[in-house]
């Protein structure tokens, strides 16, 4: 081989050149072949055994001879306009556009392309003449990665602009004395002729630096004094966001935004949707962890490999809590294999777009179509994980997890056990007495049960299995992994134990690329390992992972946190840039590859990926750089909206800061922060608040049954917490927090949407949840207020961090005067909470539908918010006031 | 009304997307007309307009409803064995075949096969395509339903019907594009079923729940009259239109101010246009309504045909739970029973109006039934296990094959075996019936472009007229 190869190149060494390569041979090696690799082959030629249409492009005599539908009209030489190969990728043919995706079809560059190739005579050069042209005339960059699956695959090119994430960071110096956010960013908008606005005023500031911080409002004190400290210094607002930044409010919000990368739950999902009783241990972790200001690359490490890092540190078991987030259950009826499967795929790709923005599910199936990761690495990534394993490992609690309400948690539960349990022993003895020897005709009956009561065995027994599970949530363990082989389980219900010696039971996943991605179709062994891109483009030391029974996650972990990784701190510096401004410099946070938006100001990325790591990678520092910025502090007004939309329509310059709808978390906490009803506390077990009864009383299918009704937490300081501690279940979504764009648990989110539809309005109007906060902040204002001008003043402050205008006192106060007639004339009847419920669900057994009671043993001591029978028609009155607030359009949106 | 300048003003495209196709865009009903709003199809001629989706949950058997199997009676019970690695703890073990407890009968010109519990349905074979050749990869009820409703096993993916509401936009502005009338329990998965995934909000599938309130929080809460709400969104009106005026160029202030008209009219009108009372009683009978054993998924056939006659896109109802291990007999004898009648209405109904033609029905459920059982506590149970290889589903309207079978199951039931499909081919031939191509019909996310499909499929022209 070695030889050939050897003379080969000595014959091209000799001969150089032989003659310049015509236009035609040209458009071939530089364009169309690798156009037609990734365009066309996949259906005609990769796989000799399937080709579409009988069409074979692989080679010109193959395409001369044509397919199924044409023939000879397919390519004629020179007369590009008339062949069909032409044809068919400008789409003209209903039907038969190629490719026949949408998503894939060829620009009018590429389409001409062909046409004029075609015209050339179509010539076909060898590959290596083919070689010869592409390494002297190629536009466009070669990148080595691992190794691809086909050559056309490694040999292609990429437009240097597409590899910007790959490439090491461009740190560019920067003249002394000025701020770095404002010299790259007003750079910008002198380069594109636009004015920044200026400003914006201390009220809208404090309110956008509170919740941009900690997702409250700012108290009205604060206010009162920032915008007394900001007229006098705009250091004003470096001390505030110092101080916020303080408070353990800050660490719950950047958590929230951390978890919905995570995307963070307290159960399961799919057919059973079990509790993950321990999984609030991680999002508490989490919450100490930027409260703590914990170095990025120790939390990355930590979340990464914290049990191969040392395993007698409790936080390193909690941290590995992230590797379990996604969805996953393993049932009687499921193959093992497949969901392990799962799961390597599901942790590969969430590991990917979490630390590196790399949605590595594109390249499982196939070499990624766009960017330079092949399938070998989608495999190698994945084999690092392949020696990972569940487990419910012990871990006791720190003193700074607190457990409060863990006894009354434990009563709760029990009391649902105990209620279960008689039930059995009552439908036991029932079943006990009428059961019949069966005839052997196996027909509904015949055991002489009635079917409701069979279905209710099943439904029984599962949720004492539930119930069982939700009991662990106080127990000393923690929703980890550890190091070992596989040990092949059929059925999980709860808690998965640590084995003793974790090599010895079990066997070694295969570390392979499974083809086309399927599980049962093993095909060349791989080494664990990064992305090769990243090593070569980035010009990374690039040292081996360990395989067989060695640390890999750590070896992952290192390579993500390594100072020359082109991509983590990227990744992280974006994503904190996105949660204050709305926007990420690179526009999609878990994505930087050749689909995602270029970033609007790379110089600026790489100066804060670099200032952050230089920083010791310390999100708060970090976070007070961008603050400090005139960038940071422009209002979200342009006084020249002309200008602004000429200059930069998709509002990607900075030049005013862009306003935003609080998120559904917010909108619910500003609402007890307002009442007064707000319990902050910080961190715990997964506290169950009011939700919309129709949703927490309606059956939920589950395997087996129907899942016992949701329960709230008996009392309201228990319930009233920040939404960031609602038990978070896949299964049972809160209607409020759905409604405002709260993303589900099964995929990982880069940024919050905000949609603006009608049910929105009707939560904020009609919700009880929502009646009752109203009803609490009258209540209080009441309270703390004497006359209706103070009272107005009051609620205007609490919920919308400013006095009141004259003219929105009186038309608030009409408003409240004639609510209190309306009020006068009503006689508000205290609610009865039930203590059982009726509910009707099909039996599998029959077909038909059955009876049974749900008995509610929480609600016994159930203690409701303020209810309307408890207060007087003035307040009542005012509430509505209230209510209007809490829908104003000024309560919602950022300025 | 105050708002009414505020409509006014509104861009299209704000009209359009601001507020769209969730359910109460009522005051954008003269903009709008009767046209397709903010489609970005059709792409090919279409042979339906719309598209009423009964779903099946559970997993209807096949053996015991449109796929007779004689064979099966002769190896009844008849005991085997079976493991394997790809086999789930449910389909390993000691097994035995179980015959159809049914008898089975020909229909219509074309000669269907219909179980012998079918009564109404079978007047109607000559409008059905039977399809029994489709398959699907999951033996779980979560990841199969995830895999009919979104073409993905895992969820977290576009429904069906939000991507078709996204290809064809609504036909009617006053309500959503997508409906759904699940049962009182949803299914296994819950509203992942209808999600509108990473398409945007307004593609979600919006249920209408048959019990309680039928949107949440549609009626006003306890202790409000319709005068104090009216109240309070004057003054609310008041404090927008003051904080609006200082931010002119914020568009989704406007947009959300007028959102909530829509919601105050929603409240008012969405009653009405669920109320069946106003059907005459002959109609009320013909879909089994009043009828215990008829009237749940009698009355959600009647309302998709109101929903779908007032301009909704895409209706689904769930019937079920077919998920019957233990005793075919009663448990299919009794669903069967519940949505014969209502179907056969609906269709007889969707014919008088000459709204089949242009109207895609489609039947089917998760997945199929196997032909044999295990071990159920301790013994025999006359009733069948998941199966994804073979199952029936079929169609009705929309262009479909009327009067035909195609594709073939084997001689027990256990495998399609004759023009076989995955159900990534029959998501295509659906985009197609309503003038949608797959490969066409894309949304950009995560890194690609994402289709219905996943990663592309082809129509099944059998199916076709």
């Amino acid at each position: 081989m070695f030889v050939r190869v050897h003379i080969l190149s000595l014959i091209f060494f000799i001969s150089g050149f032989s003659k310049e390569p015509t236009a035609g041979e040209k458009l071939f090696s530089l364009h169309l072949k690798p156009l037609f690799a990734e365009k066309c082959m996949a259906c005609h030629g990769d796989d000799p055994e399937k080709i579409k249409s009988d069409f074979d492009m692989r080679t010109r005599e193959s395409i001369l001879r044509g397919g199924e539908i044409f023939e000879d009209e397919v390519l004629i030489p020179g007369q590009g306009n008339k062949s069909y190969l032409y044809l068919l990728s400008t789409r003209v043919e209903e039907d038969l556009e190629m490719p026949p995706k949408e998503s894939d079809k060829l620009t009018y560059e590429e389409t001409g392309w062909i046409r004029q190739w075609i015209d050339h005579g179509a010539p076909w050069p060898s590959e290596q003449r083919i070689t010869e042209i592409q390494d002297k005339y190629a536009e466009g960059v070669q990148v080595v990665t691992s190794k691809a699956l086909s050559d056309d695959w490694q040999n292609r090119r990429y437009k240097e602009e597409k590899l910007w994430a790959y490439r090491p960071l461009k740190v560019e110096k920067m003249p002394a004395g000025e701020h770095p956010v404002d010299w790259f960013i007003n750079r910008r908008l002198k380069r594109v002729g636009l004015k920044h606005a200026p400003d914006a005023s201390a009220r809208e500031l404090v309110r956008r630096l509170s919740y941009g911080l900690t997702g409250l409002p700012p108290h009205p004190k604060e206010v009162r004094k920032f915008e007394k400290d900001f007229n006098q210094s705009k250091k004003a607002l470096s001390t505030y966001a110092k101080k916020l930044m303080n408070s353990p409010h800050y660490g719950e919000h950047f958590a929230r935004h951390w978890l919905d990368v995570a995307r963070y739950a307290d159960s399961g999902g799919f057919a059973n949707d079990y509790s993950r009783p321990n999984a609030w241990r991680y999002r508490d972790y989490v919450v100490r962890a930027f409260n703590h200001d914990k170095p990025y690359d120790q939390f990355v490490k930590e979340q990464l490999a914290g049990d191969e890092i040392n395993p007698n540190q409790t936080e390193n078991l909690i941290a590995t809590g992230f590797l379990r987030m996604g969805p996953w259950e393993q049932t009687g009826m499921s193959v093992f294999k497949e969901t392990r499967q799962l799961w390597l795929d599901d942790v590969t790709d969430s590991v990917g777009q979490a630390f590196l923005a790399h949605a590595m599910q594109c390249a499982k199936c196939h070499d990624h179509k766009f960017d330079p990761v092949p399938t070998r690495d989608y495999y190698g990534m994945m084999a690092v994980f392949s020696t990972t394993q569940f487990a419910e490992r012990n871990a006791s609690f720190l003193p700074s997890e607190p457990r409060n309400n863990f006894d009354s948690f434990t009563a709760l539960v029990q009391s649902k056990i105990t209620s279960y349990e008689k039930q059995k022993r009552d439908l036991q003895e029932k079943i006990n007495r009428l059961r019949k020897e069966e005839t052997g005709s196996a027909k509904v009956g015949d055991n002489g049960l009635d079917p409701g009561d069979e279905a209710s065995q099943s439904r029984i027994y599962k949720n004492l299995i539930r119930h069982q599970i939700e009991l662990d949530r106080v127990q000393p363990f923690t929703h980890a992994v550890y190091t070992g082989k596989t040990i092949t389980r059929n059925n999980v219900q709860g808690r998965l134990d640590m084995p003793n010696s974790p090599w010895q039971k079990g066997y070694f996943d295969s570390d392979v690329i499974y083809d086309g991605g399927d599980v049962y179709s093993e095909g060349d062994t791989v080494i664990p390992g990064g992305l090769s891109a990243a090593e070569s483009l980035g010009k990374m030391d690039s040292t081996p992972f360990p395989a067989g029974k060695g640390k890999r996650r750590l070896a992952l972990a290192k390579w993500i946190v390594d100072k020359k990784n082109p991509l983590t701190a990227r990744v992280m510096v974006n994503r904190i840039w996105s949660w204050h401004f709305g926007r990420g410099l690179a526009g999609n946070p878990n994505n930087f590859g050749g689909t995602g938006e270029l970033p609007t100001h790379p110089a600026l990325l790489d100066y804060l990926a670099d200032w952050f790591m230089k920083n010791g990678w310390s999100v708060k520092k970090l976070n007070y750089l961008i603050l400090s910025s005139d960038t940071y502090r422009r209002s979200s007004r342009h006084p020249d909206p002309k200008s602004l939309d000429e200059k930069d329509p998709k509002r990607q310059f900075y030049a005013c800061f862009i306003p935003r709808r609080l998120v559904a978390e917010e909108i619910r906490d500003s609402m007890l922060w307002a009442s007064g009803e707000l319990n902050p506390m910080v961190g715990g077990i997964p506290v169950r608040p009011d939700i919309n009864s129709e949703v927490a009383f309606q059956p939920r299918q589950i395997m087996g049954g129907t899942a016992s009704v949701y329960e709230p937490d008996p009392l309201p300081q228990q319930r009233n917490r920040r939404t960031l501690y609602a038990e978070k279940l896949r299964g049972l979504r809160d209607p409020f927090m759905e409604a405002f764009n709260q993303p589900g648990s099964d995929a990982s989110c880069e940024l919050r949407e905000s949609s603006t539809v009608a049910p929105q309005a009707l939560t904020l109007l009609n919700a009880e949840e929502v009646q009752d906060r109203a009803l609490a902040f009258a209540a209080r204002l009441l309270r703390e207020q004497k006359s209706d001008p103070a009272v107005i003043q009051r609620a205007f402050e609490l919920s919308l961090g400013r006095k009141a205008t004259g003219e929105e006192v009186v038309a608030c106060v009409m408003r409240w005067k004639s609510a209190l007639k309306s009020e006068n004339k009503k006689k508000p009847v205290h609610p009865s909470f039930p203590k059982k419920i009726k509910r009707t669900v099909m039996a599998e057994k029959t077909g038909e539908p059955y009876d049974f009671w749900e008995f509610l043993p929480a609600s016994t001591s159930y203690q409701p918010d303020l209810q309307r029978s408890q207060t007087d028609a003035r307040t009542r009155g005012l509430a509505h006031v209230c209510l209007v607030l809490f829908n104003s359009n000024e309560f919602a949106y950022l300025d | 009304m105050k708002t009414q300048n505020i409509v006014a003003t509104l861009s299209r495209r704000e009209a359009l997307y601001g507020l769209g196709t969730g359910i109460g865009s009522l005051a954008f009903s003269s903009l709008a007309q009767a046209e397709n709003i903010h489609s970005i199809g059709p792409h090919l001629t279409a042979k339906a307009k719309r598209c009423i989706f009964l779903m099946m949950e559970g997993g209807p058997s096949h053996i015991d409803t449109f796929d007779p199997k004689p064979e099966l009676a002769k190896r009844h019970l008849q005991r085997f064995k079976r493991n394997g690695e790809r086999e789930s703890a449910m389909s390993s073990g000691e097994r035995y075949f179980v015959k159809s407890p049914f008898g089975f009968k020909k229909a219509g010109k074309c000669g269907a096969d219909f179980s012998s519990e079918w009564y109404h349905l079978k007047n109607y074979a000559d409008d059905i395509c039977f399809y029994r050749g489709c398959q699907v990869e999951s033996v779980n009820h979560p990841t199969a339903c995830y895999h009919v409703n979104t073409g993905n096993r895992f969820g977290g993916d576009p429904a069906v019907g939000a991507w078709i509401t996204y290809g064809l936009g609504t036909l009617n502005e006053n309500l959503p594009g997508f409906v759904v009338l699940p049962r009182a329990s949803y299914p296994q998965g819950g509203a992942s079923n209808w999600s509108n995934g990473f398409l945007p909000a307004e593609y979600q599938g919006t249920p209408l729940r048959p019990e309680g309130s039928p949107i949440l929080d549609l009626n006003l809460p306890t202790g409000m009259t319709r005068g104090d709400q009216r109240g309070n969104l004057d003054l609310l009106a008041q404090l927008n239109k003051k904080h609006f005026q200082q931010r002119p160029q914020q568009d989704e202030l406007k947009a959300r101010m007028s959102s909530y008209e829509l919601a105050y009219r929603m409240q008012m009108e969405v009653p009405g246009i669920l109320d069946i009372d106003g059907e005459t009683e002959k109609t009320r009978e013909a879909y089994g309504i009043g009828d215990l054993k008829t009237d749940a998924f009698g009355r959600k056939c009647l309302l998709a045909r109101r929903l779908v006659e007032k301009g909704v896109r895409f209706v689904q109802a769930y019937a079920g739970n077919w998920d019957s291990h233990d005793y075919i007999s009663r448990a299919h004898g009794s669903l069967i029973r519940s949505v014969d009648k209502p179907i056969a209405a609906l269709l007889g109904d969707l014919k008088a109006r000459g709204l089949l033609e242009d109207t895609l029905v489609v039947w089917c459920g998760e997945f199929g039934r196997t032909p044999d059982n295990g071990i159920r506590g301790g013994g025999t149970s006359y009733g069948r296990d998941h199966n994804p290889k073979a199952m029936t589903m079929w169609f009705a309207g929309g262009g479909t094959k009327a009067g035909h079978t195609i594709g073939a199951t084997d001689d027990i039931g256990a495998e399609a075996i004759e023009c076989v499909h995955h159900i990534r081919d029959v998501h295509c031939t659906w985009l197609n019936l309503l003038g949608l191509d797959d490969n066409k019909l894309t949304y950009y996310h995560a890194g690609r472009y994402k289709q219905l499909s996943q990663f592309g499929g082809e129509v099944i022209k059998d199916l076709i007229a």
